[in-house]
């Protein structure tokens, strides 16, 4: 199959219009003979049955639809139907990036609904159209913090996600920055107050904070932002859209910037990706954002429209001195979770928090009475996931766990040896009081 | 219709999506065991290899997530590459007719930016080259063809010069739509590219992504590509990490935007080699077949050939006060999205047109005979054509107002 719709008599017709013979001569005009390439050596092409029967070969490789139990980033929660049937919309799903407003208003629109539901759920003043991945909005989210501070010291917690960690270094590698990271505390599996206190001064541009944190700990984040804004330094609230319809938004606490990972709201899992990263900022902040802005204004007879706007921060006007090199974003995906959001409404978010927090709750009382666990944290404030410590064969509870179509906690001493004998289990309101009961039996048994 | 330069727009094909949808592929979560997910990584795996088949590049990362990301991999990745030889090289040469995308993600790898200008028929010139190439220099990037559709003729002795000088060759994959079977980007001497699976494989632009921006490089810079990649051992797919100190590290979580990875491999496991040689030989044919009928009304800075795009200038050929920009809304009238107008920023009144090998010749035809006709207009009836669009659900919308009174949600 190559999907081309050219005969060979339109094609004649072409070549006489070009004044050339056939495509050898076309391209001997453009590219010298020496540099070109015999053939390609790949498999020859295949057929729409046979390109679907080698997909449900690979299908079969993988294990899938478990019960999942495993989070750390990604998160098995349930979309519902409207949700792909929405999106997949071909107006939506093959749109080009809507550079040409008057013919766009449906991608436009859709992704000023996004930010407007982005700023509803954070308290915050201005989205941007969205990032590629949580671990990519953090890190943007750092170097505006550096560019709007003019500072060069962040400090952040050890309990961010550890991907999102990694990928901050990266993305700082070649720039001038600092990076302190502050401790939890052993028995909370949170930040301290006072040992942040202790590390800040004037210099940091500023500090950011996960909550609920990679452990599943919730922080108190009204007292960190606090603690951060005595020393002028900005407060970057990393947080989980899921989490929003209890906890405080970041808005209330009074960060200056709210990031988080979006693929709870509405996307599969699908390996890690795609998903998308949202941003958030308080007005001083909206020109020093990165990435695509949606605004609304009129056409000429006043009639209500929506174009791309503030668009002179960006690399297709201001190349070098452009806030971030970002282009393509996830648009597809961030309008699945404006679709979702819109939904479950604000009532349906909230009864969406309170199922995973029961759950979850529910999960860890349960695991707690099992002989050879231990919650690491004795205190521990958690959201939907949370982590024991046992002395049992971490590789054996999974195989085990497995066999019954169950894909067990995480083992977070593979992530840091800091962490051996630990287990992270995250509890989703998909998970059903029978597959956490089977859960328990099997941790019981192994 | 999308006829846009710079950013290949081509059929979706249905069956890509069928195929993605599969809930084996959906439900996997990123931290399952190798074992339990041995089929997502065959088909990672299976990327990568064609990949450096197409390209002639020796290995592939596929976590970037769109082409400006996978800009950014790149240069990181040769910013490491001088660090692990402890050398310091300050500069990357851009060429004026660039995305505007190369300059920014070089600022951000850490770089200072030399801007070349090009010559008279808008390619690199080796001279001028020779006047900003110095030890400063880590790697000149360019776009090959480059942003008006031309094939830089002169990239032998362009690789001499900037190899010579111990630095390296960007290439950056936007056009690579242009040149599939025909020359491959490591055999012309590039050693580190990215390429756009958005806009080459076929897959769907979604409004604005997701995309995907694998990156290739040339076997001397594999300890630098970031982590994890996919690796084959005793018939088992793997998850390999590089050592940490060498390599750039993590571009984005987890391993690459899954659902864009498999509909590009299945797009090429369809097309086959032959099949995307063809792809490209058929879009260089329909730009040259756009270019034949317009090329006696309008200026062309590249001359009278193209490869799969082409950048005129409708200076002059427009009635009145008439600009570029009022014959793209004219278009949306029309029935066809406008195409990418005020670039390269080295063509005055610039519009690119990138017709794609998946449109068929009658709607070449007609959007030929559309565009003449607006042209046309322009001179005869420049009212409509400033007035434009009309057709469509708002007119001309107020983008000053829009900035300076932002009202960014409801």
């Amino acid at each position: 199959m190559n999907y081309i719709p050219i005969s060979d008599k339109d094609k004649k017709e072409m070549f006489d219009s070009i004044g050339v013979k056939d495509t050898q001569e076309l391209l001997s005009l453009q590219i010298p003979e020496t540099l070109r390439v015999k053939k390609l050596n790949l498999d020859k092409g295949m057929s729409e049955q046979e390109l679907i029967s080698l997909f449900k070969q690979y299908a079969q490789k993988n294990k899938s639809n478990l019960a999942c139990f495993r989070g750390a980033g990604i998160y098995d929660h349930f979309v519902p139907s409207i949700v792909d049937e929405i999106i997949g919309r071909s107006e939506f799903w093959t749109a080009y990036t809507p550079y040409q407003a008057e013919a766009s208003q449906g991608t436009l629109q859709a992704i000023f609904e996004y930010q407007s539901v982005i700023c509803e759920l954070t308290g915050m003043e201005c989205s941007n159209a969205s990032m590629y991945d949580g671990a990519t909005a953090v890190a943007e989210a750092l170097l505006l913090a550096v560019r709007a501070s003019r500072k060069n010291k962040i400090i952040l917690s050890k309990a961010l996600n550890p991907e999102y960690i990694s990928v901050i270094e990266t993305y700082t590698k070649n720039l001038n920055i600092e990076i302190i990271k502050i401790d939890i505390d052993s028995k909370t599996g949170a930040i301290n107050k006072e040992n942040l206190s202790g590390m800040l001064d004037e210099s940091v541009a500023a500090v950011i904070v996960q909550s609920p944190n990679f452990f599943g700990t919730i922080e108190d984040m009204q007292e960190l932002s606090k603690t951060a804004k005595d020393k002028k330094a900005l407060f970057v609230a990393v947080v989980n859209p899921v989490s929003l319809g209890l906890l405080k938004t970041p808005g209330e606490y009074g960060a200056d910037i709210a990031v988080g990972e979006g693929q709870v709201f509405g996307n599969q899992m699908y390996l890690g990706g795609s998903t998308f990263g949202f941003m958030a900022v308080t007005k001083a902040l909206e020109w020093k954002m990165p990435g695509r802005i949606v605004g609304q204004t009129v056409d000429k007879d006043g009639k209500r429209g929506f174009v791309l706007t503030l668009q002179s921060r960006e690399q297709h006007i201001r190349r070098e001195k452009a806030t971030s090199n970002i282009c393509t974003n996830a648009a597809l995906n961030s309008f699945a979770a404006c679709v979702y959001a819109a939904y479950l409404g604000s009532q349906g978010i909230k009864e969406l928090s309170e199922t995973n927090i029961s759950k979850a709750r529910y999960a860890f009382d349960k695991i707690k009475n099992i002989k050879g666990f231990v919650p690491l944290f004795e205190n521990s404030l958690f959201f939907n996931e949370f982590v024991f410590k046992t002395d049992k064969n971490i590789d054996k509870i999974n195989e085990e766990l497995m066999k019954e179509n169950i894909l067990g906690p995480l083992d977070l001493g593979k992530i840091d040896s800091k962490y051996k004998n630990c287990v992270m289990f995250a509890v989703t309101e998909k998970r059903t009081k029978q597959e956490i009961d089977k859960l328990a039996e099997i941790l019981t048994r192994v | 219709m999308y006829p846009l330069g710079s950013c290949t727009m081509k059929h979706n094909p249905l069956v890509n999506e069928k195929i993605a949808k599969f809930e084996e592929f959906s439900s996997i979560h990123p931290y399952q065991n190798e074992e339990s997910m041995q089929g997502s990584l065959e088909i990672m795996y299976e990327l990568q290899k064609d990949l450096c088949e197409i390209s002639g590049m020796d290995y592939f990362t596929l976590q970037p997530a769109a082409g400006a990301h996978g800009e950014y991999t790149g240069l990181l990745i040769i910013a490491q590459y001088f660090k692990n030889k402890n050398e310091k090289r300050t500069k990357i040469i851009v060429p004026d007719s660039a995305h505007g995308t190369n300059p920014a993600s070089a600022a951000l790898s850490g770089f200072e930016i030399v801007s070349l200008k090009s010559d008279e028929n808008g390619i690199v010139s080796p001279e001028k080259l020779k006047e900003v190439l110095n030890s400063d220099v880590a790697a000149m990037m360019m776009t090959n063809p480059n942003t008006l559709g031309v094939f830089e003729k002169n990239i032998e002795e362009i690789s001499k010069l900037i190899h010579d000088n111990g630095s390296l060759l960007y290439y950056d994959g936007a056009n690579l739509n242009a040149v599939m079977g025909i020359v491959r980007p490591a055999d012309i001497g590039f050693d580190v590219m990215h390429i756009n699976l958005h806009k080459t494989f076929s897959t769907p632009h979604g409004g604005g992504g997701p995309g995907s921006g694998p990156v290739g490089v040339k076997a001397f810079l594999k300890e630098c590509l970031p982590s994890p990649v996919v690796i084959k051992e005793d018939n088992k797919f793997k998850l390999y990490f590089n050592d940490g100190k060498k390599s750039i590290g993590r571009m984005k979580a987890f391993y690459g935007n899954f659902p864009v990875i498999l509909k590009a491999c299945a797009y090429i496991k369809s097309l086959g080699g032959e099949g995307l040689t063809q792809a490209s030989k058929q879009a260089v044919i329909n730009a040259n077949y756009i270019l034949s009928k317009l090329k006696s009304k309008v200026k062309v800075p590249a001359g009278n050939s193209c490869m799969h795009e082409f950048a005129m200038s409708l200076k002059g050929a427009l009635g009145g006060d008439i600009k570029t920009l009022d014959v793209a809304k004219r278009l949306l009238d029309n029935g066809y999205y406008a195409p990418t107008i005020y670039f390269p920023l080295i063509v005055e009144e610039a519009m690119m047109i990138e017709p794609t090998e998946t449109e068929s010749k009658q709607t070449l035809d007609e959007f030929i005979e559309t565009l003449l006709n607006i042209i046309e207009e322009s001179k005869t009836n420049p009212e409509v054509v400033h007035n434009a669009p009309v057709n469509t659900s708002v007119k001309r919308l107020n983008e000053v107002e829009a900035a300076r009174k932002p009202k960014l949600h409801w």
